[in-house]
Formats: structure tokens, sequence, C-alpha cells
């Protein structure tokens, strides 16, 4: 099979590379990348850590779309010539590997951080059978991995709009009882650049390995801050 | 030591790669989009020649188009699960097929 890497170094302009590794059954992605850094290209340069679909470090964009590189099987996609490039909308370090900053960084500034109340009970308790509980849970399990701030659009167009991610989260700490901060986020959601600019192309929910929907939390907090405008 | 500006890659879309695995949500945000703005140039063109058959043709599919998908994106907004936003755009475009072949049916055979 064919690997079509993307490279870039700083200083260095950016090319396809294109490497021939010899496919074999149940191989993945990132052992093909592996495979080629070992044997053929020792300055190729990516990232990744657990191997097995936990950590979300190999996220990249596999024949278009993003995926973690450990968990997709060259077989799957169903062609010799694979082409893999970093993710989109992050900085670049070099090759493969972007700088994931901005994930935190778009959360700080919306305001995605737990803000406890003056005097939180000792043990702030929330059953498993609560509504608050059940509509936060599908959306707890985000491993940063990057790849929605990849396939959206919007970020594209808006360098304002926080993206899925911190909207995500947003959306668990909105919904969350124990937490002091949802007047003081109120003014931050309303504005032009965050609710608003989602268009609800889902690019994001259909990309997630961990099969959170950040379209779905953000379309609930705008219904919520229209009935919140609403009285 | 000079700070290097940053480098941050975007899907370029006059390239076939950025094109590549575009999903359906995308492109029923992209048509809806379209069909708005071919609405105003076929809504001149139908009020200047009102009986020109291929005029209202393009006139019903664009109105089907733009409204039913219009009809998807405020659905998912209501609440609508959005795992399912896949499966409206297969109804959404069915509807359409279905109501254009209707009104060919009546009008147009």
């Amino acid at each position: 099979m064919v690997l079509k890497v993307f490279r870039w170094s700083p200083g260095f302009r950016e090319r396809i590379q294109r490497f021939w590794v010899p496919a074999k059954e149940g191989m993945t992605v990132l052992d093909a990348l592996v495979d080629a850094q070992r044997r053929l290209d020792s300055t190729l340069a990516f990232r990744y850590a657990c191997r097995v679909g936990m950590c979300g470090s190999c996220g990249m964009v596999i024949n278009g779309r993003e995926r973690w590189a450990c968990r997709t099987l060259l077989k799957s996609l169903k062609t010799r010539i694979v082409t893999v490039r970093p993710l989109y909308h992050f900085p670049l370090i070099r090759d493969l590997v972007v700088d994931l900053a901005p994930l935190a960084e778009q959360a700080a500034r919306v305001g995605a951080a737990f803000v406890p109340k003056e005097e939180p009970a000792a043990f702030a308790q929330v059953g498993a059978d609560a509504l608050e509980r059940q509509r936060i849970d599908p959306a707890i399990e985000c491993i940063g991995c990057g790849m929605c701030v990849s396939a959206c659009t919007m970020v594209a167009n808006d360098e304002r709009f926080p993206g899925p991610a911190a909207l995500n989260r947003l959306f668990t700490l909105d919904t969350d009882r124990r937490d002091a901060g949802h007047a003081d986020r109120a003014a931050v959601l309303l504005s032009e650049d965050t609710l608003m600019r989602c268009h609800t192309q889902a690019n994001c929910t259909d990309v997630c390995p961990m099969e959170i929907s950040p379209t779905a939390s953000i379309l609930a907090l705008r219904r919520r801050a229209v009935r919140g405008l609403l009285g | 030591m000079p700070k290097r500006p940053r480098r941050i890659l975007r899907r370029r879309w006059a390239t076939t790669e950025g094109w590549r695995g575009t999903r359906a949500g995308m492109w029923a945000w992209l048509v809806q989009r379209a069909a708005a703005i071919a609405l105003l140039a076929v809504i001149v063109l139908h009020v200047r020649t009102p009986y020109w058959r291929g005029v209202q043709m393009t006139l019903l599919a664009l109105v089907l188009a733009h409204g039913l998908l219009g009809a998807r994106a405020i659905v998912l907004d209501f609440g609508l699960p959005v795992r399912w936003h896949r499966l409206l755009l297969v109804i959404a475009v069915a509807l359409a097929a279905v109501i254009f072949a209707a009104v060919w049916g009546w009008r147009w055979s």
C-alpha cells in the first residue's frame, strides 16, 4: 500500500511524501506510520501514546476524514492509497503533530471551567438516576483529541467561535447544579460568535471517536439560552 | 529568538482533498444555502416568464430543497436527536422527490 503523508517543519515548504508499506492483516494506519518511520524515514513526526483508542493522541485526517490512527484499520479504508494529514485548525508543530493548546485556551476564554459555590456541600451527590446526571453523562467522555475542532467548518471561518469541544464542556457545566458560573456565562453564550455561530452541520458529531455529540450540546445550550431570553 | 508565525492548516475548498470526507450534514447545509441563492435568480426569471415550464420546475425543485432542508434544521433545533440527522436528510430528499413527482404528474405530464 502507499501512504501519502503530509510533511512540514518550520522553515521548510510543505510536501506530500509517499511511503510504500507492506499491508498486513489487522494493520492500522498507526502501524503503517510506525513501520514507515522505522524502516524508511526516521525524521517522520507523529504523535501517539496508548495505541488502543483511549488517549486520542493519534487523531489525524486520514483520507479526508478525522480519525484516530490506532483504531483505523487499513482494510476499513478500502483503498490501497492512504492520505494522512495533520488535524486542521491547530498550529502545526511538525509533520502530523499539532499543538492542541487552543483546546484549553478556547475553553478558558468562554469560562468552561468549574466554578465552586461559596459554601459547597461537604459531598455534593448527583444520583445516577437524576435527570441532570442523565443529560450530562453522554457529554463527559471527551478525551481532548481535537478531531471535532478539526472537522468544524465554523472554526475555520470565525476565530472567535470557541468550537465544539469547549461548548460541549460548557454544556456539562451549565447543566450541573453544583456549578456557580451559570449566570456569568450567559453573556458569552448569547454573544454573536458563540452558540449562534454553529450551523448544525454535525461534522463534530460524525467524527467524535467517543461518540459524543457536541452538536446536541450546543443545540441544548441554544434552547436554554432562548428560553432564558423569553423568560 | 524571534517568534515564528503560527502555521494553521485549513481545508482548501478548491482542491479535491478539501472536499474529501465531506459529510451528510455539511451537504445538507450547503445545498440549502445554495438553493436560497439560486431561488433569488429563479424567482426573478419566473416573474418575467411565468408560463415557462422549465423555470416553473426549477423553482419548485429549489423551493422544495430549501424548505425541506430548512425544516430538517428546525426539527434538530427543537431537540430531535442529532444522531438522526442523516436519516432526516434522506427523508427530506425523498419527500422532495415525491412532492416534485406528484406536481409533475398533476400539472406537467
